[in-house]
């Protein structure tokens, strides 16, 4: 008798807690539900995205697009010249706000916490955040007035968008070093600049170079900013200081024109972005995986 | 201050902003012995040993006042040139420390701050260093592999190899075994013993058995004032404050 009164308590306590339980997993199932359905409808957009751009664009994707400059209205154009300018414009661009960002940047991890300092890192991003179209207007009063459209507006306009992510990533990883490597190297009586170009930056490549990359493909896709400094042309020059053409200045202009050819021209000027983009963000990641790798070891 | 004396603490107060961390210190340290500092936590011995190479001039918040006599100086003086005074005293930290480099550029970088040496001039210095930290067998005909593929107890030489390069003349130690497995430990303090021949040592340790191998003279810290500074033998035997023998029996700290 008291084993089975015992017993019933038992089989009491399970119907007890089991109604809690049931409720808890049910409130579980229901949120993962909820987080995997907006997670796919996210997954949704994005892979439409891609897929109308690859339908779209693919079709004029061919040797003759790659290697024909653009042409007037009812000829047959290339994607050459905006291909070139693209290339061209991105990489000045870059390789302008390189040394800027990285010197900035190890400016505001190794000099203390000044009131200089923090204005610099203050300024650095709200420019981050700053319109894009702003910065081509802001060019466009500076340098284009005086000197005309040109590539090298151009450039200077996608280098300042450039240079708020690099001086940021370079902050960032030259931050994360542990202050006793930077100590070892004062130890040995090194003077500051040797400490941080020798022992700081070889640790802190990986996370600069993935600050570069995401720069480039940042830059690379900006129409706003090129559209006051740049302007397009139709045809391709070597010269800085004359108006140069890109492909997303192709895509503003081709994309609504009344000519199919153009359209198309347009679709496949986009997938072209759109690869190198995404092409440079999995080279950034499989560098930022290494640099933690290495730095597990 | 005599011949035998390398350094000289007098009145040393030390300050990290408004907490006085260090309270007038003084105490002499013998040329070639191991002078081991010992102490619970945050008793001030590690601040003490960032004091004598001035490595806290890095940070702004951090005052020393006071006299430490080095060579004829006062290295606490506005004037010393920093780079020269920590050529002249070198540390090892408590974790290694290898820079992202080869295992030969991580020597070749102190050395080349002070000398201009001839390629083949440097490799000898190299392994010099490395023969005299016991690294040498280990890693000969790897040179160029990165320092950082290495085993802890061997980054740990390899830095204690980097310090010896450019020839000092006092080595401090923070905790520098603190971090490595009882082998590694092992090899580091017989190290110590053949080193001190050559270089005056300074070793901050948690570790009460490794004072008691290594050390000549032991000194003992807390609250940021040394309690009681005496032979190593004297210390762990009869040591002359009630504090001292509180803290190596174990029952406090």
């Amino acid at each position: 008798m008291d084993l089975s009164s015992a017993s019933s308590q038992l089989n009491n306590s399970w119907v007890q807690k089991n109604n809690l339980v049931q409720r808890r997993k049910l409130k579980n199932q229901l949120f993962i539900i909820g987080a995997l359905g907006i997670t796919g409808l996210l997954l949704l957009v994005l892979f439409s995205i891609l897929a109308i751009l690859l339908i779209n664009g693919l079709s004029g994707l061919s040797l003759f697009t790659l290697s024909h400059m653009t042409a007037p209205q009812g000829i047959k154009g290339g994607l050459l010249n905006p291909i070139l300018g693209s290339l061209f414009q991105t990489g000045l661009a870059i390789f302008l706000a390189i040394p800027i960002g990285v010197l900035a940047g190890i400016f505001l991890a190794e000099y203390g916490n000044t009131r200089m300092v923090s204005l610099v890192r203050f300024i650095s991003d709200m420019l981050m955040s700053a319109p894009s179209i702003l910065v081509g207007l802001f060019i466009y009063t500076v340098i284009v007035i005086y000197l005309g459209y040109s590539a090298f507006a151009g450039i200077c306009a996608l280098a300042i968008l450039a240079i708020p992510l690099i001086v940021r990533t370079t902050e960032d990883t030259l931050r994360l070093i542990p202050t006793t490597i930077s100590e070892a190297g004062f130890a040995l009586g090194a003077p500051k600049w040797k400490v941080i170009i020798f022992v700081c930056l070889p640790i802190a490549k990986g996370g600069i170079m993935t600050g570069i990359l995401l720069a480039i493909s940042r830059i690379a896709g900006e129409a706003a900013p090129l559209l006051f400094t740049s302007l397009g042309n139709s045809d391709w020059s070597w010269n800085i200081f004359a108006p140069m053409t890109s492909l997303p200045l192709i895509i503003y202009q081709y994309a609504d024109s009344a000519d199919d050819q153009w359209v198309q021209l347009a679709w496949t000027a986009a997938l072209l972005i759109t690869m190198a983009v995404l092409c440079l963000n999995i080279v950034a990641k499989s560098y930022l995986e290494k640099g933690l790798k290495n730095k597990r070891k | 201050m005599t011949d035998d004396i390398a350094i000289s603490i007098q009145g040393l107060n030390f300050y990290y902003n408004n907490f006085h961390a260090l309270k007038n210190i003084g105490f002499d340290m013998p040329r070639h012995q191991v002078t081991a500092m010992i102490g619970p936590s945050g008793c001030g011995k590690s601040t003490l040993l960032r004091t004598i190479n001035r490595m806290y001039d890095l940070y702004p918040e951090q005052k020393a006042e006071g006299e430490i006599w080095f060579d004829g100086k006062n290295i606490l003086d506005k004037r010393i040139d920093l780079n020269i005074l920590r050529s002249r005293i070198g540390m090892v930290f408590q974790k290694p420390t290898p820079f992202n480099m080869s295992i030969q550029d991580n020597i070749a970088f102190g050395i080349k701050l002070y000398e201009r040496l001839s390629a083949s001039e440097m490799k000898d210095r190299i392994e010099e260093a490395l023969r005299q930290v016991a690294l040498w067998d280990e890693v000969k005909g790897r040179l160029h592999i990165s320092a950082l593929s290495l085993s802890g107890g061997q980054q740990q030489r390899l830095c204690m190899a980097r310090t010896l390069a450019i020839k000092p003349e006092v080595l401090l130690l923070d905790e520098p075994t603190s971090a490595l497995d009882p082998i590694s430990t092992a090899r580091i303090e017989e190290l110590l013993d053949a080193l001190k021949t050559q270089y005056t040592i300074v070793i901050v340790t948690h570790n009460l058995q490794q004072a008691a191998r290594c050390a000549d003279q032991v000194a003992f810290f807390y609250m940021g004032e040394l309690i009681e500074i005496n032979d190593v033998e004297t210390m762990f035997t009869k040591p002359d404050n009630i504090q001292t023998h509180d803290y190596i029996t174990g029952r406090f700290g």
